[in-house]
Order: structure tokens, then sequence, then C-alpha cells
């Protein structure tokens, strides 16, 4: 078409011509390039940009990590040149020197030129015209046309091969920091606990607002059960932004869950993690606030390593920074040393966690930030509207930090106990913990407490064992006290099997043994166990 | 191991000792038994399991302590268990009636003390 429009009489030309350039413009500038893959995107560049300047070859070559080597990345008439990964030292040969220099070369006869590129010449390519392909004066690499025939680029076609390369620039510039940030991103969602439930009965929520912009951060939180029904809830904030930080938080949060699991008290787990990271790595400074709760002991231990402090707001509804005297960030110092202090936390207390992104501002004092925080934070609307709020009125659209928030509640036991469960094994010290609970707002002894939990897990452990048809299964529990008498009821669906084995009918033994009363009823839908049992003191 | 308890290992002469801390129910009844069965060697005389530490106990633990109590005496080894006195974990042993049949001792001391 273009030799078809060269063709034309000579005063046709220019009109001819700048509709020609026209059409050019739009081809190289289409908006719906952008849905295309980067790497569709580009062959389809060069494609245009061969048809309208009609050249041969086309390529593009992009600059390393190291900002000091070329490495083809899309051609088109060359593919070997992609195939073959060529590679083109910056300052030196053609698309060297364009990359060194930052601005459009010709070359009319490639003999008498310095050509690196063995592919040019065995394909036999007569002249070039190569562009740098620009993103705010920063080099991101080289846009190259050839031609077999020997041709003179002239500056009108230099302009628009630059265009092209703009264009291509803008696009690799976007889908470079998307890749990184989806990279990272992904990562580090991998790393956050994706399931928060099963925590031994608290209530959890969490946000994690990443960074506008192509820094991402390096915060991160962590939740999880330990021996003896405590929870460990963490929040940290990995100095450094994108993949690097992410990989030092995937090893941090693994090395903390390590020894917390290990039975290591608070403030030694904190020296052992600061320890291993100043002596193996990942060397990064750190700042965390690490809380273990007791809910069972309505308390909490917490050890700061200098992270902002946390915010407790009581079950009325009165918010107060935990002030624990903070030992200094994790990764800085093997000589560090951490203390654990003990908080109440009561039935309906929240506890949250979060990290600086929250409260501080570049135009203004931290201060103000936690001010802003402790009143914003008073109420008592559990731990979703509490994130909710403080996300929605605290955490700017575009912010130059990540934001973490994690807020746990110990729900107030509710005047009836009622749920409902997968019929598997690794619920059963969920179901205790709630057990628990409950039994003790009820006024139970300790004793009470341990023999009417035991009764119970034992009807839900039967509960369990009878899901053994496939499909999916549950089981129910209710608690109801009526007095001082104390009414739990499970119902599941199974069929119930005789007991088997020597040791089969324990657990009807043990709920006999524990309990005042103990009806089994076996019906075509389930079974129903209901265990009574009269408290000794009352509650009023 | 899930995160309800862990299990304290030791060997001392012929003896091997396991303390057990944290939760014992039927979510990991099974990998707790199979830490003890892998403390014994053949020159295993004893095993005492310490249940000092032990927070939770049901018919899940206990069927464990039946089953290893009966291993042992058929490999001619002992089971010893260590229940401090007046704890929810000594009552539950006595309904079920473990009590009866597994020497109990209320220290580890008095446990190891008795090389018979």
């Amino acid at each position: 078409m273009i030799d078809r429009m060269r063709n034309r009489p000579a005063e046709e030309q220019a009109p001819v011509a700048d509709r020609q350039r026209l059409a050019a413009l739009e081809r190289i500038t289409d908006a719906t390039l952008s849905a295309l893959s980067i790497d569709r995107l580009l062959r389809e560049l060069l494609q245009r940009i061969s048809e309208i300047l009609n050249s041969d070859t086309a390529a593009i070559l992009l600059l390393d990590e190291t900002g000091r080597m070329l490495h083809a990345r899309a051609a088109k008439g060359i593919e070997e040149e992609v195939e073959q990964g060529v590679k083109i030292p910056v300052g030196r040969g053609f698309a060297g020197r364009i990359a060194a220099e930052r601005r459009a070369i010709t070359i009319d006869d490639v003999d008498h030129a310095d050509i690196l590129n063995p592919i040019l010449r065995e394909k036999g390519i007569r002249s070039l015209l190569g562009v740098p392909l620009l993103v705010e004066q920063r080099v991101l690499g080289v846009l190259h046309v050839g031609s077999l025939v020997p041709r003179s680029f002239t500056t009108g076609e230099a302009a628009l091969l630059q265009l092209a390369a703009d264009r291509a620039a803008i696009a690799i510039e976007h889908a470079t920091l998307y890749q990184q940030r989806q990279l990272a991103e992904a990562l580090q969602r991998r790393l956050l606990p994706s399931d928060l439930s099963g925590t031994g009965g608290l209530q959890l929520a969490s946000r994690y607002l990443p960074a506008s912009g192509e820094s991402l951060g390096g915060d991160w939180y962590d939740a999880f059960a330990i021996a003896g029904g405590q929870v460990v809830v963490a929040i940290g904030d990995v100095v450094g932004h994108g993949i690097p930080a992410a990989a030092v938080m995937a090893q941090l949060r693994t090395a903390l869950r390590a020894y917390a699991v290990e039975g290591h008290a608070p403030g030694e787990v904190l020296e052992l993690v600061n320890r291993l990271m100043t002596g193996v790595g990942p060397r990064a400074m750190t700042t965390l606030a690490y809380a273990v709760i007791d809910s069972e002991r309505a308390s909490l231990e917490l050890v700061v390593a200098g992270h902002p402090p946390p915010l407790l707001i009581s079950p009325t509804g009165e918010p107060s920074f935990l002030e624990a005297a903070a030992g200094m960030p994790l990764g800085v110092s093997e000589l560090a040393r951490y203390e654990a202090h003990t908080f109440a936390f009561e039935h309906g207390a929240t506890l949250l966690l979060y990290t600086d992104g929250l409260v501080e501002t570049r135009s203004e004092p931290i201060d103000a930030g936690l001010d802003r925080l402790r009143t914003l934070a008073a109420g008592n609307g559990g731990v979703e509207a509490l994130c909710a709020k403080v996300v929605s009125r605290l955490v700017p659209e575009e912010r130059h930090d990540d934001v973490a928030l994690l807020a746990v509640r110990v729900e107030p036991a509710p005047e009836q106990l009622s749920g409902r469960w997968p019929a598997e094994r690794s619920v059963l010290a969920d179901v205790r913990q709630l057990l628990r609970r409950w039994l003790e707002s009820r006024g139970a002894t300790s004793d009470e407490v341990y023999d009417i939990v035991v009764a119970c897990q034992e009807a839900c452990a039967n509960a369990i064992e009878h899901a053994y048809r496939p499909g999916q299964h549950w089981f129910e529990l209710d608690a109801a006290a009526d007095g001082g008498r104390v009414r739990v009821t499970v119902r599941d669906q199974g069929r119930w099997r005789p007991p088997r084995g020597m040791h089969r009918g324990r657990g009807v033994m043990m709920m006999r043994g524990l309990m005042d009363s103990v009806d089994i009823e076996h019906t075509d839908e389930g079974t129903i166990v209901v265990l009574e049992r009269t408290l000794e003191r009352q509650t009023a | 191991m899930s995160l309800l308890a862990r299990v304290v290992e030791e060997q001392r002469d012929d003896i091997a000792i396991a303390a057990i801390e944290g939760e014992i129910d039927a979510s990991n009844a099974y990998e707790v038994g199979e830490r003890l069965r892998a403390l014994l060697t053949n020159r295993s005389t004893a095993l005492v399991v310490d249940l000092t530490g032990t927070t939770y106990l049901d018919s899940a633990g206990i069927n464990l302590l039946f089953e290893l109590a009966g291993e042992l005496t058929d490999r001619q080894q002992r089971l010893r268990l260590v229940v401090p006195a007046s704890t929810p974990v000594l009552r539950m042993l006595t309904i079920a009636g473990l009590t009866g049949t597994v020497p109990t001792h209320e220290t580890r001391a008095t446990a190891l003390a008795r090389r018979a």
C-alpha cells in the first residue's frame, strides 16, 4: 500500500504523505493496543512500524537490570535475534551507541559502520535506523528498523520511529512494574494468613493495603494457635520494599512461628528471631509487635521491638495504647533484649495491632496520628467494623507506605452457646475453647469446667466418628444453663455405629462418669446426645 | 505434630521418659502415640509418661494409654505414669479405671525411683 502511494504523481504526494503520516500516527498510538499482553503489543508495534516505514526488519532490545547490556526482546524479520538471545553492550555497536547517546542514529551503509550483531550482517541488511526507548529520561532499550536495500532514513521517519518507541517504552514500563508488583503482592498474599478463623474462638479481622505505586512495602501480620489454647498475634514492618522485603518477611514469619510453637516465652521468641537475623540472616531491620493472648486467663503478654504501641479497646469501648517498654527493632544488634509485659485482656475487649503507615504521614508528627487513631477507635462494634472504620478514615487513597491492621477480640460469652461444625477432629480444640469460656461465664468451677468439657468432647468425638459415610458431615452443639443446671445437646446426622474394639465404649463411660445424666437417642436422621449436670455454685 | 501438644523426650539409662505438654484429644492422640512408641528401644525396661504438663485429656488419650500399657506388657516392658495429685487429669484416669491398671506416681522422681 505504501509502495502504491509512493508511485503517485508528485503533486498529489504532499497531502497524501500528510494523510499517510496521520494514519501512521493513529496506528502507532492506537489505544486498543493497550489491551494486548506486552509480548503481543511489542510484536504488533513492530509489525505496524515495519509496514509504515516499509522496512524489512524491526527489533526491540531492552536493558538488563545491570543497565550495561541490551537483550533482544522482540523482533520482526530478524526473529533469530530473540531466539539466539542476542546481547549488545551499552556504548558499543549500533544499538549500544543509541542507548549510550540517547539519540536516534541512522546508518546508510552497514559496510562502513561498527556493527556488533552478526545477525544483521548475515541477513544482508544494508541500512539501519534506531531510536532509544525512553521513560522519564531513563533509557529502557532501543528500537531499530533495517532495510535490505540501501536507503537513507529521513528525519521524518526517525520521528515516527521515535513515536513508536515512546509508545513501546510506556507499555514496557507498565508491564514491568505491573509484573514486579504482581509478584510481590502474590508473595505477600501467600505469606499473610488467609484464614484467621480457628484461632481459639477469637474474633479476628485484618487488612493489608499495599503502598501506592511501585513501592510495595514489607508489612506483614500473622495469627496462629499455640499449645495450651493460647493464640499468637503479631504484626511487623520489614524495612525495604518489593520482593526483597517480602522474602525477608517470609523467613521471619517462619522463624517466629517455629520458636513460638516450640514453647518459648514471648521475650525469648523475639531474642531468638533477632539472633537468627543478626547471625545467619536475613539481615534486615524489622519492627514487630508480638502478643500472646490467653483468653482463659483474660490476659495477654506483649513484646514490642521498635514498633508503634498496640491499641487496647476496653469492653466498654475506651481505647488506650499499651505502653510496653519497646526493645530495639529486630536485626539491629545481637545484644538486643526483649521483655514481655502482661496486660489484662478481658472478654469483650479488642486489641488492635497496626503498622506505622496508619499513623505516620509526611506532614505531621506521629503523635498526631496516634491521637487520631485512639479517638477513632473508641466504641465497640466488632473487629470487622473497627478495621473498616480505621481504613476508611485514616488510610489515604494515595499512600507512600504499606498499611497493615490486625484486630482481635475475645467474644463475651453468650447466654446460650450454639454452633455447627464440620465433622472433623481438628475442630475439637475450638469447640473446647468455646465451651470452657461459656462454662466459666456460667459460674462453673474449674473442675466442673473440665468434667463437662470432657463429656461434651466425648459426644462430639462420637459424632465425628459417626460421620463415616461419604459426603459433607457436620455436628451441632447447643449449651444452655437453667438455674444451676447445665444442659448440652450434641446432634449429628450420622448412623450410630455399635462400639467396636475394646476401647470404643470408653467415651460413653466417661460421659456417664462425669455428668448427672446422659441420654443418647438414635434416630434415622442421626444421633442426639443430651448431657446434664448441676453446678455446685449457682449463678444467681 | 499438631500445635495442641508437644512431647519432651528424655532417655535415662534403660528408661524412656516422655513429658506431654498441652492437650491430647482425638485429633492428635495418634501422633502422640507414635511419638511415644518411637521412644522405646529393645533396651528399654519402662516408659514413663509424665502428664504433669498435660492440660487436657479425654478418652482419646486414655485409650492410647491403655493400648500402650498392653503393648508394653506384651514386650515385658512397663508403663508408668506421672500425674500430680488432685488434678483433673488424675480424675479422668481414675474414672476410666486406668489408675488401677497402670502404676501412677505423683512426681517423676518417685516414678524413676521405682526401678522394679
